[in-house]
Parts: C-alpha cells; sequence; structure tokens
C-alpha cells in the first residue's frame, strides 16, 4: 500500500518544476498581459483600471498603425518566402550522394548562425559604399541600390535576410517528401502524368499537412524574426519603414513606462496571430480540396 | 520514358545527341544547384574573408574575397580591445547553467508523462503543444515586469530561468515520446526492486534515451549561447553582459571596423558552426530540425 501511494505522487514531483515553470513564465504572464491591458501601469504605482482607453488609442496612434501595417506584411513575406524557398530546395535536393549531403548542410548555414551575427554579416553586405552585393553588381555594370536606406529595399532587405533562415523549414519538407510512398509517383509517370502535373495533383495535396505546420510555426516566430534583424540593420528605418509591433510595444512600455498600453498592444499580437494561422489553415485547406476535386 | 529502339535504331548520331543533351541538362542543373549554394554560403563565407582583411587597408572598391596577407592579428586585437572575456565568462555561466538544469527538468517531465493516467497525460501533451504556438515578443513585457518586481533585471537568473521549465515543452515531448519506447516491464521491475521514480530516471530510463538526451543538450546549447534577445531586455550593466548584446555594443562603439567587428562574429558563431559540424547528421535528419523548429 506505500508503495502505491508513493508511486502516485511522485510523477508529479517530477513534474512540478516544468508545470511551475510554465505556470509562472508563460500563463501567468499571459493573464497578467491581459488584465494589464485594461490599465494605466507605470511600473512603480499600482495600476489604474481605465476600461478600453487603450484599445481606443490604437485609433489615434499612427505609429501603432504602422508597425502593425508592417508586421502584417512581414510576416506574409517571410512565411511565403520560406515556404516556396524550402519547398522548391527540398524537391530539388531530395535524391542521394555526397554532394547533395553537402548541399543540405549548406543550405542550414543561415539558420545555425547567431542571430545578432547573421544580422551584422548582413549589414556589411549591404553596405551601400563597399557592400560586396554592390561591389558585385558594379562589377557586373548593373546599377547600385543603397539597399537599408530606401524605404523598399529596406523592406525586401529584412524579408530576404529572414526567409533565407529556411534551414528548418527545409529540413521539415525534406522528411515530408520522403514519406510519400514512391509507388503513388511512379504509377503516376506510367500513367503518363508530366512532372508538373506530378507536383499538382500528387506531390502538393500530400505535402499540404507539413505546409501547414510549416507556415503555422513561421508565422508564430515571425513576430521575434522580425524585431533583431531590423534592429541592428535598419535601425526600425528609413522612416519607421521596417518598424514593426514588438519595437513599438518595448519603445511604449519600457521606454516611456506605458506598461499597460503596451500589454493592449500584445493583446492585438495575439488577436493577430491567431486570425492568420486561422487564414493560412483555410486557404491552404480549399487549395487541397480544390486539388482533390 | 526509355526511347524505343525500333524507332531509334537508324544512326547512333541520333543516340549521342541525346546523351549530349542529357549532359548539358545536368551540367546545367548542377550550375543552378552550384549559384544557389553559393547564395546560402555567402554570409558565412563573407563574414570569415572579412575577418581576416587588414585594418589598415581602405575599404573595398571592387569585389574581392581575400586580400594577402591574412591579418590573423585581428582576433588578438579584438580580444584586448573590448571585455570579450567577460562576455565570454557570462555565455558560458549561462550555458553551463540552463542547459544542465533543461536537460533535468525536461527528461523528468518526459518520463513522469508516461506514468500519468492517459488523461492527465493527454491533457498535459495538448497544452505543451498550444504553447508552441504563443509568439515570444508576446510573453516579453509581462516577463520583464515580472523579473523586475522578483529583482532579477539585471541578473544572470533572468536568463536561465526558462530552464527550470525545460527550456521548452518540445523538449518535454521529444523526453516522453523517447521514454514512452522504453519498455514497461524495465520500469516496472526496478520499482519492484525498491526504486524510487528518481532512481528509475537516472538508472533505467536515461541511459537508454542516449540520443534524445544529446539532441536535447545541442539545441539548448545553440539556443542559450546565441539568445540576444533576453540578455538585450533584461541586463542593464556591461559587467553582466553575455556575448551576443556585447558584441552589438561593440557594433555601436566601433562602426566602421569590420574586420575586427566580424572576427568577434566568428568567435561568436565558431561554438555553434562546431557543435553543427559534429550532430550534422542530427540535425539533417529531421528529429532535432523539428525539434529546434517548435522550441
Amino acid at each position: 500500500m506505500r508503495w502505491k501511494s508513493r508511486s502516485r505522487l511522485q510523477p508529479y514531483l517530477l513534474l512540478a518544476p516544468y508545470l511551475l515553470g510554465v505556470s509562472v513564465l508563460v500563463f501567468a504572464p499571459m493573464l497578467l498581459t491581459v488584465v494589464l491591458s485594461f490599465t494605466d501601469y507605470d511600473i512603480f504605482n499600482p495600476p489604474q483600471w481605465i476600461g478600453l482607453d487603450n484599445y481606443a488609442q490604437f485609433f489615434q496612434d499612427t505609429r501603432f498603425q504602422l508597425a502593425l501595417l508592417n508586421s502584417l506584411w512581414f510576416v506574409l513575406g517571410t512565411v511565403a518566402f520560406r515556404g516556396i524557398g524550402a519547398l522548391s530546395l527540398a524537391l530539388a535536393l531530395n535524391r542521394t550522394g555526397r554532394a547533395i549531403t553537402l548541399a543540405r548542410a549548406t543550405i542550414y548555414l543561415p539558420s545555425i548562425i547567431p542571430e545578432v551575427a547573421y544580422a551584422l554579416i548582413w549589414l556589411l553586405i549591404l553596405n551601400p559604399a563597399y557592400g560586396p552585393l554592390n561591389l558585385a553588381l558594379r562589377t557586373l555594370g548593373l546599377p547600385t541600390f543603397p539597399w537599408l536606406q530606401t524605404e523598399l529595399t529596406a523592406r525586401i532587405s529584412v524579408v530576404v535576410m529572414a526567409g533565407f533562415e529556411l534551414g528548418e523549414g527545409f529540413v521539415v519538407m525534406l522528411a515530408a517528401l520522403q514519406m510519400i510512398p514512391h509507388e503513388v509517383l511512379e504509377a503516376a509517370a506510367l500513367d503518363g502524368a508530366s512532372r508538373v502535373q506530378r507536383l499538382r495533383t500528387i506531390l502538393l495535396p500530400l505535402l499540404v499537412p507539413s505546409l501547414l505546420l510549416l507556415a503555422f510555426r513561421d508565422t508564430a516566430l515571425s513576430f521575434q524574426d522580425s524585431f533583431v534583424p531590423a534592429l541592428i540593420t535598419t535601425e526600425t528605418g528609413p522612416y519607421y519603414a521596417t518598424y514593426f509591433l514588438p519595437h513599438h510595444i518595448l519603445s511604449q512600455a519600457i521606454g516611456l513606462f506605458r506598461y499597460g498600453y503596451g500589454a493592449a498592444m500584445t493583446v492585438v499580437m495575439y488577436v493577430v496571430g491567431a486570425l492568420l494561422i486561422g487564414l493560412q489553415y483555410r486557404v491552404l485547406r480549399r487549395g487541397n480540396a480544390a486539388d482533390e476535386i | 520514358m526509355k526511347s524505343n529502339p525500333t524507332v531509334l535504331a537508324p544512326g547512333y548520331r541520333f543516340k549521342a545527341w541525346l546523351t549530349a543533351k542529357r549532359m548539358i541538362g545536368r551540367l546545367l542543373a548542377s550550375l543552378a544547384l552550384g549559384a544557389v549554394l553559393f547564395v546560402f554560403a555567402f554570409p558565412l563565407l563573407w563574414m570569415c574573408s572579412y575577418s581576416l582583411r587588414s585594418t589598415d587597408l581602405p575599404s573595398p572598391i571592387q569585389f574581392e574575397l581575400f586580400v594577402l596577407p591574412l591579418a590573423w592579428d585581428n582576433y588578438a586585437r579584438v580580444l584586448n580591445t573590448l571585455p570579450l572575456t567577460r562576455y565570454l565568462w557570462n555565455s558560458v555561466l549561462v550555458v553551463g547553467a540552463a542547459v544542465p538544469l533543461t536537460l533535468i527538468a525536461a527528461s523528468w517531465a518526459g518520463l513522469a508523462l508516461t506514468q500519468v493516467s492517459a488523461r492527465v497525460r493527454v491533457a498535459l501533451l495538448l497544452m505543451s503543444i498550444a504553447l508552441l504556438l504563443v509568439p515570444a515578443p508576446a510573453l516579453w513585457l509581462p516577463r520583464f515586469i515580472l523579473y523586475t518586481r522578483l529583482g532579477w533585471i539585471n541578473t544572470l537568473f533572468a536568463l536561465i530561468a526558462p530552464a527550470l521549465m525545460g527550456s521548452s515543452p518540445f523538449y518535454v515531448i521529444m523526453f516522453y515520446i523517447a521514454f514512452a519506447r522504453v519498455p514497461i516491464d524495465l520500469i516496472e521491475s526496478a520499482q519492484l526492486e525498491g526504486a524510487n521514480l528518481l532512481q528509475v530516471w537516472s538508472r533505467v530510463a536515461l541511459p537508454l534515451a542516449r540520443p534524445t538526451l544529446v539532441a536535447v543538450a545541442v539545441l539548448s546549447f545553440v539556443f542559450y549561447w546565441s539568445n540576444f534577445i533576453d540578455p538585450f531586455l533584461y541586463l542593464r550593466s556591461e559587467a553582466n553582459f553575455t556575448l551576443p548584446v556585447g558584441i552589438q555594443t561593440l557594433q555601436a562603439v566601433m562602426r566602421s571596423n569590420w574586420p575586427l567587428l566580424m572576427a568577434a562574429a566568428v568567435m561568436m558563431a565558431a561554438p555553434v558552426l562546431v557543435v553543427f559540424l559534429l550532430a550534422q547528421r542530427l540535425f539533417l535528419q529531421g528529429e532535432i530540425t523539428l525539434a529546434r523548429w517548435l522550441r
């Protein structure tokens, strides 16, 4: 009897650090964010309940609107870039051989470099005067650009920078491709299906679950992935062209002691993330259904 | 798609033309692949090459990968010009505390999940999966308030704290999957011999889950070593800085001294790259990647 009762309690003792940690570091902060979003809070004095005032503020805060819009195109841009890139590279490298192994490792490289080092390298690569990109373009007699100094090119730069970090999605797609039985593709080839037809009617529908997983996770990650590259390379400029939601939250809350307002914007981030994930789910599901007909 | 010999019989020339065409196609495909790989390798390549460029040289006016002689002393100089050893020490402290804590907390929770009732297990696994979709920036602000209240701002505790929950719910799931494969007889017989669950963990379960142990160790090492956001948000004084924030500070101080900045970047990236090369097979086989990606 003693052994029984002890053994029933024991798993919960081993679970305690995890459950306690998750409660204190994830659930409590999320709850705190929602509560504080209805208050005026400067961290020194107790929060004051102000109802929906923080949310009403969104309509006047043009910088918030800009940051939200920027975050939206960044998410859509990087999710699309990484999804298409990971899929096409996985299709191209779904073979065996020593060169292929090397190629796969190379594709992973940008994803493994620490993000500060990665951003610093890009800052050098995109330098208008002596960055290798403009030097190479000049050598080839092509026009050069001040990449990080004009709005459009700065925006493209941060998306491309984040887009090349697709190593993980690439391996996920590769694994998904290898799980598709060979017989299915061979049967289609025997039936006279062309390469493009096989890709459209067989491979893509079978890959939809993996693509969905990829898109969901990249959406959640991209709020974070927008922060560091823009901070280091464009310094959120020019003229706030690469100023994203996390930048605005931190500058309002930690910079100006407007923690309640920061919390309300964080709630917006939850909602936007959830909406984007829902949207991707619907789009990819519908595409899949249309192909099956 | 095999060619029909009766149709193509007249003349080997046509066959030769076909093979030539195929060879050209293969060559073009290899070239295209080579170009793509060059683009992916380029940031790393340029970081290494620029870190060896002499600081006496003027900025380049044309594309050149290496300029001889290579300035190896850039590395010695960057070590002397800033408190890099201090940052390095802080980084080592954080990694040294966070990685073992992560392994313990995540593997405890993973083993416990195999021992609780099915209903509790499903609930906790679903919760862990849902947690993976919470965007990290959504926790920056409330954690900042929390750490301020706890007095952890400007201490390394703030950086190590997530290790107490196993760093990521996905590591817990990884350990759960590994332990679920351990034959139940082994665990039960150890328990009948009087071993408690902690002894089962250390003597039976962990030795059988070594690949997962290595994978989680590699992943959490890479995460804590590269982590920029947490020190950026929660540390104040330079004495506590870890390498990533230290190097960002360095960039603000010596804006245009790119060779030294790149040398510092190489030094920060090197341990991660070495681990990547050693564990390359793990990364490219998918399991570890999936885990890193779902962090």
